[in-house]
């Protein structure tokens, strides 16, 4: 792959402005205002190229409104006005808390455009956090959604000094109820906005024009499995890097993404994923962006946009996956069949093109082509991925049993590796060069090694980010005076170019007999089953692994209803015997192969839903393992005192619908464990 | 935020809907296009396949469509039982025998025989008569209706039998209504085909024309009233549907889609005598709706052309059953096979296909609209 804008940045060059200066330099935005192509400007460069092309498409009472990006545009600069009028200054905090839409990218750009920094939050996010984030980035601005997030910022108003404007999207119940001074209409705004644009029409430019590449476009939160979030500073230049590398050199897709290219944007926008697959692919690209409605309306959202390019974190994947096997489980005896047989076949074509890296022979095209008849189109209709070209998992590690899946079935699967903190580029597998198992290859103009000692991965480029906000203590443990970013994930090369992730450094767990253990493989290869959502594993300084187990109550209330089995909540579920006995097969599936030492030898059924308000979750929905180890502290402490019968590693195949499903999770079984 | 309200869709996108209006297209994906054009083609190519007498029962069903879909659009859309449809009809056909009939005939006529003429007349008067009943519609529903518009046939029927100088009087009759358009006889045979090849064009054009006009009505405001009333008239009226003025509607736009159907269904036979009218037409196309599918147009048709062709298929039943007789005067006979066939298929399909044939399409269609699931 030729990636001629790669070779432009100096390994050799420590600091992240200097990069961005040589990265700037030869990135060629058409209209080079200042030294940086901010996605300000990259926006106003596609309304001017392109302005009745669609740029996004946002539900509304049951249309796909489309947003041209002369509209688009148009809106930006009357907010961007608005936020002028507002008093917002270069370098201030706009923060924006509302779910995926048409509003938080203009909200992004206008405040990109007036060189303020933009501050995501996510949807979910309880009022202390709430509180937390915006009097720690000390935002000024606060674009909240509707009611529900208006009140939590109310709540805690009083503990942020800097917040002065709260505007709100949606109107009902807010208007004509709420009186607080701060409070502030989207409509009001626009208002504002106009009137300051015909007072002063080239205020906005101005400040455009003046843009710098060490400016702070916007501050991501991490989202604190440990400890409390801290906000990643990402400069124009690391925005511009990272567009450079991942859209305009194709560093995911192949070609690259292009104005023709759909996209559904679902996950939270606060998170850095989502920013690129949305907010930059979107200016970067001219990639036709829709909105979920919400994230449980992603599956018919998906099949009503069929995007081309579709991200997603493991948990949607497995959550389509375990929603495939359940429809097809209960599908008419002949639909069934079908089914098996062609998923069958789906199975041995993924076989060989994770032989292949991901590349078709004319054997598995011929396989595919009687299959796509048969299943493989109909079944991608279903799902919303008739039209995906590219599919990427990230975020968090994925079993390699779900992406060969979705492989087999036609769905081009990449997994993919980054982190907030270097502006998500790192390594990717390539179309044609996949090798299942591993996050890909560091992509061009990417400096990666692997530290000789300790197995941590380092990466250096420019799209290292500034350091982390109001915290220099925490930046100077991330990135080294060389400028080199320990990302604090453990990881190996395989084959050379590849890199394999064994863990996070701190997950990493060693047992009371010394070995290591890397608890997420273990874990991913519970959740590939479609009965699994959660799997803790537990074992640190402890004589052998146990595991915590949530059930996915959709599934296996499906699963319970196919026998006749009366529930009613979840914790009811969770305790049946029979749920037991399913769960212990799964788990005696992912056994199998194992040096003993990396066996679950015990496991326990959560009573409840892991969850976000209740502190066992981060925003992006990952487990905070202190907080759960703590919660659910007995059962842990039973499955190591406790000598009874409910001993996890039980007999297999007790049941035949477990069976089954055991032998699809244990099938394609991960390589054999971590370094020990 | 200025949005773009394209009505056309994305290529490859069915369900990426960016306006209303392609959301209520009649003919929506393309495989629908295509269906309908190749069915189109090959209604039309028909004449040059079947013989006359095919062709003369196949223009008798276009016609009985028309009706069918006028009764389809009241009962099946707007939910109003009605058993009157037979006396719709009969005031279509004389108002159309009046206008064309020979002036100095034993009967009434005023020897208008342009078609461009009688039949919207025939329509007219026709739904004239139903906004005359609506007004009981208003007041009454369910087996009530059904009761009230049951009498308007008995009152038919008697002012048809008496008022001989309208109708020729029971068992005598008198001529159809005269198939010419501004002097031209539409249907006579010359060098373009036969008079069935014609009449049987001429219905079937007619056909797609009163559908397609019945189509845009069901998605347009009245017809999204219409199914609201159908199913909770009390909810429509809270939502603001109008129901004296939609239930009106209703049975005006049916009436006069009956009196066109009446208009033109003796034309083809050319003679009708007032006994035709009886409780039994009104009967038959209750089961044309109901057996095609009720709420749905092509439901209507299917469901038409169904009953029409019934008495055809027993008649060639014949040739299989040795024991059965064609003569009326001999037991069993075809005709008994008929009537029974007839209640034994509306009791076969209201309890296992409430939904008609098109009932039957639709699940055939969502067996392969799931796949490879079950839902």
């Amino acid at each position: 792959m030729t990636e001629p804008s790669a070779e432009t940045v100096p390994p050799e060059i420590p600091a992240a402005t200097e990069a961005a200066a040589t990265t700037t330099s030869s990135a060629g935005t058409p209209a080079g205002v200042g030294p940086a192509g901010t996605i300000a400007v990259r926006v106003r460069d596609r309304a001017l190229a392109t302005p009745d092309a669609v740029a996004m498409r946002g539900k509304d009472r049951g249309i796909w409104q489309e947003v041209t990006w002369a509209g688009y545009w148009d809106t930006v600069q009357t907010v961007a006005h608005g936020l002028l009028a507002l008093g917002v200054q270069p370098g201030d905090r706009v923060a924006i808390h509302a779910e995926n839409r048409r509003e938080w990218l203009i909200a992004d750009v206008a405040t990109v455009a007036l060189r303020a920094m933009t501050v995501g939050l996510y949807p979910t996010n309880p009022p202390p956090e709430v509180g937390y984030l915006l009097s720690h980035s000390g935002a000024r601005v606060l674009v909240a959604e509707d009611q529900e997030q208006v009140d939590k910022a109310l709540e805690v108003i009083d503990d942020c000094p800097d917040l002065e404007r709260i505007v709100y999207l949606e109107p009902r119940g807010i208007r004509h109820r709420y009186r607080h001074p701060a409070l502030l209409g989207w409509d009001e705004l626009l208002a504002l906005g106009a009137e300051h644009r015909a007072a002063e029409p080239e205020a906005v430019a101005a400040r455009m024009a003046a843009a710098t590449a060490d400016d702070v476009a916007t501050l991501i939160y991490t989202s604190g499995t440990t400890g409390p979030a801290k906000g990643a500073m990402l400069t124009v230049a690391n925005v511009d890097f990272a567009i450079r590398v991942l859209v305009d050199g194709g560093g995911f897709t192949d070609p690259p993404p292009g104005p023709s290219d759909l996209l559904l944007s679902y996950l939270p926008l606060c998170h850095v994923a989502e920013r690129i697959f949305t907010t930059w692919f979107n200016a970067g690209a001219g990639v036709q962006v829709a909105f979920a409605e919400s994230i449980d309306t992603v599956q018919a959202n998906l099949r009503e946009v069929q995007p081309s390019i579709l991200f997603g974190v493991p948990r949607i994947w497995e959550k389509i996956l375990a929603g495939v096997t359940i429809r097809l489980a209960n599908a008419s005896a002949v639909k069934r069949w079908n089914a098996r047989i062609w998923l069958g076949v789906a199975d041995r074509i993924a076989g060989t093109l994770v032989r292949n890296g991901g590349r078709h022979t004319a054997g598995t095209r011929l396989a595919y082509g009687i299959g796509w008849l048969f299943c493989y189109r109909a079944l991608r209709v279903r799902i919303g991925m008739r039209r995906v070209r590219y599919a990427a998992s990230g975020a968090a590690p994925i079993a390699p049993d779900v992406l060969r899946f979705f492989m087999g079935i036609g769905v081009p699967m990449h997994e993919v590796y980054g982190m907030t903190e270097n502006t998500a580029v790192a390594t990717g597998n390539r179309p044609g060069r996949v090798r299942l198992g591993t996050v890909g290859e560091p992509h061009p103009g990417v400096e990666l090694r692997i530290d000789e000692q300790t197995g941590e991965i380092l990466t250096r480029h420019g799209g290292v980010f500034a350091g982390y906000y109001r915290d220099p203590a925490a930046t100077e443990a991330a990135v080294d005076a060389d400028g080199w970013l320990r990302t604090g994930d453990v990881g190996e090369w395989v084959d050379g170019t590849y890199v394999r992730i064994t863990d996070r450094a701190k997950d990493i767990m060693i047992t009371a007999g010394g070995k290591n253990v890397a608890p997420s493989e273990i874990e991913n290869a519970l959740k590939a089953s479609p009965y699994v959502k959660e799997a803790i594993l537990v074992g640190d300084r402890r004589p052998y692994l146990t595991a915590l187990v949530g059930i996915e109550l959709e599934t296996v209330g499906e699963w319970a209803q196919r026998r006749g089995l009366a529930y009613t909540t979840y914790r009811d579920l969770a305790e049946k015997p029979e749920v037991r006995a399913l769960v212990e097969t799964l788990v005696a599936a992912v056994n199998a192969g194992r040096a003993p030492v990396e066996q679950v030898k015990r496991f326990a059924l959560l009573p409840k839903e892991l969850d976000h308000d209740d502190g066992e979750l981060t925003a992006t929905q990952k487990v905070r393992r202190a907080a759960v180890a703590d919660r659910f502290a007995e059962l842990i402490d039973d499955l190591y005192t406790r000598r009874s019968a409910r001993s996890g590693a039980g007999e297999v195949g007790a049941m035949g619908g477990a069976a089954e499903s055991g032998a699809r999770a244990g099938a394609g079984e991960p390589g054999a464990g971590a370094a020990g | 935020m200025n949005t773009t309200g394209r009505r056309t869709r994305l290529r490859g996108r069915p369900d990426l809907h960016t306006s209303y209006a392609q959301e209520l297209t009649l003919f929506d994906t393309r495989a629908k296009r295509v269906a309908v054009a190749g069915l189109l083609v090959v209604a039309l190519a028909l004449p040059f396949l079947l013989t006359d007498e095919v062709l003369q029962l196949l223009a008798v069903c276009c016609v009985a469509a028309i009706g069918a879909i006028g009764l389809g659009l009241v009962t099946g859309y707007a939910g109003q039982v009605s058993l009157g449809h037979a006396f719709f009809l009969a005031v279509g056909a004389y108002t159309a025998a009046v206008i064309s009939g020979d002036p100095d005939g034993r009967v009434i006529g005023f020897g208008i025989t342009n078609i461009a003429v009688w039949l919207p007349a025939a329509g007219l008067l026709a739904g004239l008569a139903g906004v005359l009943v609506a007004p009981l519609a208003t007041r009454l529903r369910g087996l009530y209706l059904a009761i009230v518009t049951l009498g308007l046939v008995f009152i038919g029927q008697h002012v048809f039998s008496e008022w001989s100088a309208l109708t020729g009087g029971a068992g005598v009759g008198r001529p159809a209504a005269t198939l010419e358009f501004f002097g031209q006889p539409i249907a006579a045979t010359g060098p373009l085909g036969t008079r069935d090849q014609k009449l049987y064009w001429l219905m079937l054009l007619l056909l797609l024309g009163f559908a397609l006009a019945a189509a845009n009505l069901a998605r347009s405001k009245v017809g999204r009233a219409f199914t609201a009333i159908r199913d909770r008239d009390i909810a429509a009226g809270v939502i603001g549907v109008n129901l004296a003025r939609y239930k009106t509607i209703a049975f005006a736009v049916s009436s006069a889609y009956a009196g066109c159907a009446g208009a033109l269904l003796y034309t083809i036979t050319g003679f009708f005598d007032p006994s035709s009218f009886s409780l039994l037409l009104s009967v038959q196309y209750i089961a044309m709706v109901l057996i095609g599918g009720a709420g749905t147009i092509s439901g209507a048709i299917a469901g038409a052309f169904f009953i029409t062709l019934l008495p055809r298929f027993t008649r060639e039943l014949q040739a299989w059953v040795p024991f059965l007789s064609a003569q009326p005067n001999e037991v069993p006979n075809v005709f008994q096979v008929e009537t029974i066939l007839y209640g034994v298929l509306l009791i076969v399909f209201l309890i296992f296909e409430p939904r008609g044939l098109f009932g039957i399409w639709v699940r055939v269609r969502n067996y392969w609209k799931a796949w490879p699931f079950s839902y």
